[in-house]
Order: structure tokens, then sequence, then C-alpha cells
């Protein structure tokens, strides 16, 4: 029983996380030359701004190409970011326990997504929107109001910036999510990790069997 | 090509780690302190341009290229990364009489200059005669002092769509290796202007001078004179004695500083680092409490 696999991610998801990952970081580190006077000299040849560039062609064909692959995922993932229940007020409150002290007390049951992991997807939407919206002005276009998109623009940094480095160190250090990079490499996890993890979306993949 | 977690976590710390360090330590304190030198003036000098003497010859355009090693161009309609002045024509209407005079464009030099605040990296800052000059190697191209000039001077060159820029603007004839100003000359527009309409010293002595032939244009008939530049943005280090009022010259009458110019360096930048350094404390934190008990429940 213990050593039942199942699988979290589909290869297609996979993939754009690691391509939109790639992109990300790319324009991550690429836009931190400017926020880190320090780092400008990196930033004198212009370098850094074609990687940008190129980078951030890859963040917006990537999703781009996926829902053309699978246009059901739109409705799918927008209905994910934007429903939210009592069950989510109860994960936050219980998320300080059970992230510090490792106590899942009164931890509901979390669907395929838990509320943290919304979170971050709902971030991933609405500011990834942000980004694409004001950068593209800012390449294209001149003006004083360009500035005001350089304001939004760097806001979505910090925001998803921090949120970033939160979602690395839950994904790859924090002892209790120890499968979640088996789940976005190979795509799978065992079914004592689902149920633990993601209880209400384990009992429905079970009943859909 | 089986990567496992412990492998990305070994192989990403000391990366993302020196990057960090590496940064901090590159903090260059000369680019802060070159950013904030603005308020150490000497003898404040100035520029004054009187567009009543103004005959539009551009003998000074010619100079300004000759001195500055900009290539050459014939009459450009605007101001450019490689024509750091233009004669631009303006349409005065004398109660229903046209006459053409002429503006001499080029950057205004401002106390509080807004391309200053802009600059992410202290390339652009006020040397020590209070002209805004920059730092041609540092400029990394990001345009955001283009974008926040009032007078729309400093203009990027390069390629736009790859993003592959430099800024370029006038320096009050400061820029190094070819600095006239700390040789004791004039400014190569002022030395070359055979109408006398460009004046260049003192500031508080060019005011006087300004305000009384301002006094002698309304005696004559331009009721609409002014001198602009003494009191805007703190004041400018090239001003304008203007036949008319500055709108119809293509002049901001109050120049402003937008408030997106200065969130940048004053708001966001600090705010960033703050949540930045708050989130990997809190994540640091939450490793040793977290790893600390799931060990305890392991034994």
């Amino acid at each position: 029983m213990s050593n039942q696999i199942v699988e979290k991610y589909k290869k297609p998801v996979r993939v754009l996380h690691w391509v939109h990952t790639v992109s990300f970081v790319l324009l991550f580190l690429t836009g931190l030359v400017l926020f880190v006077p320090g780092l400008s000299g990196i930033a004198q040849g212009s370098i850094t701004r074609i990687i940008h560039r190129l980078g951030a062609i890859v963040f917006i064909v990537a999703p781009l190409v996926y829902m053309i692959m699978d246009p059901s995922a739109i409705g799918r993932g927008l209905k994910q970011a934007f429903t939210w229940g009592s069950e989510d007020m109860g994960w936050l409150k219980a998320a300080p326990a059970y992230y510090f002290l490792n106590k899942e007390g009164n931890m509901p049951p979390q669907g395929s997504m838990n509320t943290g992991q919304k979170m971050w997807w709902f971030i991933t939407l609405v500011f990834g929107v942000i980004f694409v919206i004001t950068g593209l002005i800012m390449w294209f276009a001149t003006g004083a109001f360009v500035q005001w998109m350089v304001v939004i623009h760097d806001i979505s940094f910090i925001v998803a910036g921090c949120m970033l480095l939160l979602h690395i160190y839950l994904g790859v250090m924090h002892p209790l999510m120890n499968e979640a990079w088996g789940a976005i490499t190979n795509g799978n996890i065992t079914a004592e990790y689902a149920k633990k993890h993601h209880g209400k979306w384990y009992e429905e993949i079970s009943k859909a069997k | 090509m089986e990567l496992s977690r412990k492998d990305f976590l070994k192989l990403s710390i000391p990366a993302t780690g020196s990057l960090i360090l590496g940064g901090g330590m590159l903090m260059n304190p000369k680019l802060v302190q070159a950013a904030s030198a603005s308020s150490s003036k000497m003898d404040e000098l100035a520029l004054l341009y009187d567009s009543s003497k103004c005959t539009g010859c551009r003998a000074c355009e010619a100079a300004c290229r000759r001195a500055n090693e900009l290539p050459p161009e014939h009459k450009p309609s605007d101001l450019s990364a490689t024509s750091w002045t233009c004669i631009k024509s303006v349409e005065l209407d004398n109660d229903g009489e046209k006459e053409q005079v002429f503006l001499k464009r080029q950057c205004m030099h401002c106390t509080d200059a807004a391309c200053v605040r802009a600059c992410p990296n202290g390339t652009l800052y006020h040397n020590e005669y209070g002209f805004v000059a920059y730092n041609r190697e540092t400029c990394t191209g990001c345009g955001y002092c283009t974008d926040a000039c009032p007078f729309n001077v400093p203009r990027l060159d390069g390629n736009s769509f790859m993003g592959v820029n430099k800024m370029s603007k006038c320096t009050m004839c400061t820029t190094p290796g070819l600095d006239r100003i700390s040789d004791g000359l004039e400014p190569s527009c002022v030395n070359t202007c055979p109408y006398g309409a460009l004046q260049y010293g003192d500031r508080s002595e060019l005011i006087t001078a300004a305000n009384q032939r301002v006094q002698v244009l309304k005696a004559d008939g331009k009721s609409g004179a002014n001198l602009y530049g003494e009191n805007e943005l703190n004041g400018l280090h090239t001003m304008y004695i203007l036949q008319d009022t500055p709108e119809i010259y293509g002049l901001p009458d109050n120049a402003k500083i937008s408030f997106a110019t200065t969130a940048w360096k004053n708001v966001l930048q600090p705010v960033g680092w703050v949540f930045g350094g708050i989130i990997v404390v809190a994540l640091g934190i939450n490793y040793i409490v977290a790893r600390a008990n799931s060990n305890k429940e392991a034994k």
C-alpha cells in the first residue's frame, strides 16, 4: 500500500512548469540587476536586457502554446485560482503549526492544490498578466506614463519574486514537502504522501478509478 | 539525466548565495556618493540663452558637434543621441502679427533633476559645477531618464527593439576627455555664438542681467517677456530669456518631477530589499525549526 504510486502532474504540465521556471528565473535575475546597483556592471553592455526580452517571449509564448494544445485547461486553471472556501481559512489557521512544528492538528484535507499553492497559482496568473502588459508597454512605448508601468512592473516583481523564493524553498528544502520535487520532475508521488498532503484530491481520484 | 532534489539543492544554494553576496560586495560606494554629490556647490555657474538675440544661425549646433565629437547632421529637427543641442523655430503672435523666433534646445541641467532621481545606478549625477553629467560606461540603457525628464532631453542611441542602448545628452562641455570647463573655457556653443545670444558665467550675475534684459524687452512691447529657469526645479543651469509665455516655446509652465520618477528609488527599491530580506530570514528560521521538529519525530 505505501509503495503505491499516483501520478500528480502529467507530462505537459511538468514541461510547462520547467519552461516557465527557466524563463521566469532568467527574467528575475536580469531584472534584479536594476534593483542591486552593485550588479549593474553586468548590465552595461545591455546583455541582460537582451536576455530579459528573450525570456519574456518564452514567458508569454509557453502558456499560450499550452492553452492552444489543451483549451479546457483555461477554465480549469481559472476556476482553481478563483475558488476559495472555508477549507482555505482552515488551512491558513493551521499552517504555522504545520510548517514550523510539524503538527498536522486541524489541517483540513486539501485538493490537488493546497491553499498555499493556490495563492501562488493566483499570483502567477494575476501578476503574470500584469508583468506582460506593463512589460510590453515598457518595451514598445516611450513617454512619462511609461514610468508608471515601471512602478507597477516592479511592485509585481517584489510580490512575485518573494513568492518565488518561498515556492523554491518549499519545493526543494522544506522537510515535510519531500515528495514535491518528484511530483514536478517525474510526475509521481506515493499514495501515502497524496493522502497526507492532498486528502481531498486523493479521495476524488480514488473514487474516479 | 536524473537530478535529485538533493543534487538540485547542492547546486543551487552556492550559486544563489554567491550571486547575492557578490552583488552586495559590488555595491559601489562611489555610485552612491556620485548620486548625492548634488548639494556641494562651488560658485554656481550657468548658461543664459536670449531668444530675442538668436537669429537661428545654428553655429552653436556645429560648434557642439565639433567639441563633443558628434557626427555631422544638417539642421536636426529635434534633439537626439547625436544632437545635443538644436535650434527650434517658434512662431510668436504679436497682436495678430506673426514673428518667427528661435529656441535653443539643450539639457537644462536642473538642480532637482528627474533623470538623476530616476537613474537606478548613479550613472547620472551632478558634477562639481552643478551640471548634470553622466558616466557613459556604467549606463545600462534602461531609459528611465528619458521617460522622467520633463524637458525630454536625454535620448537613447542604439537598437531600441533589442534594448541595446546608451543614454546620451549635453554635459555643458564637461564630458571627460572633452572637458572645456575644467580648462577654464566656456561651453563651445557659448564661445561660438556670433550674436551674443549665449552667455556663461556666475549664475546669480546672469539672473540679474537677465531680469534687466526682460525689462528692456517689456518696454519694447514684448509684454510677455520672462526669464525661464530661475526657480524651476530649484533652479536650472540653462536659463532662457523668452519673449512670450513658456507654453508658446513648448516649455512646461510648471515643470515637475512625477511621483513615478521618485517612487522607484525612494520607495520601491528599499521596499524590495526589506521584503526580500524578511522572506530570506523567515525561510531560514523556518528551515531550522521545521528540521529540528521533523528530526525529533523521526527519533
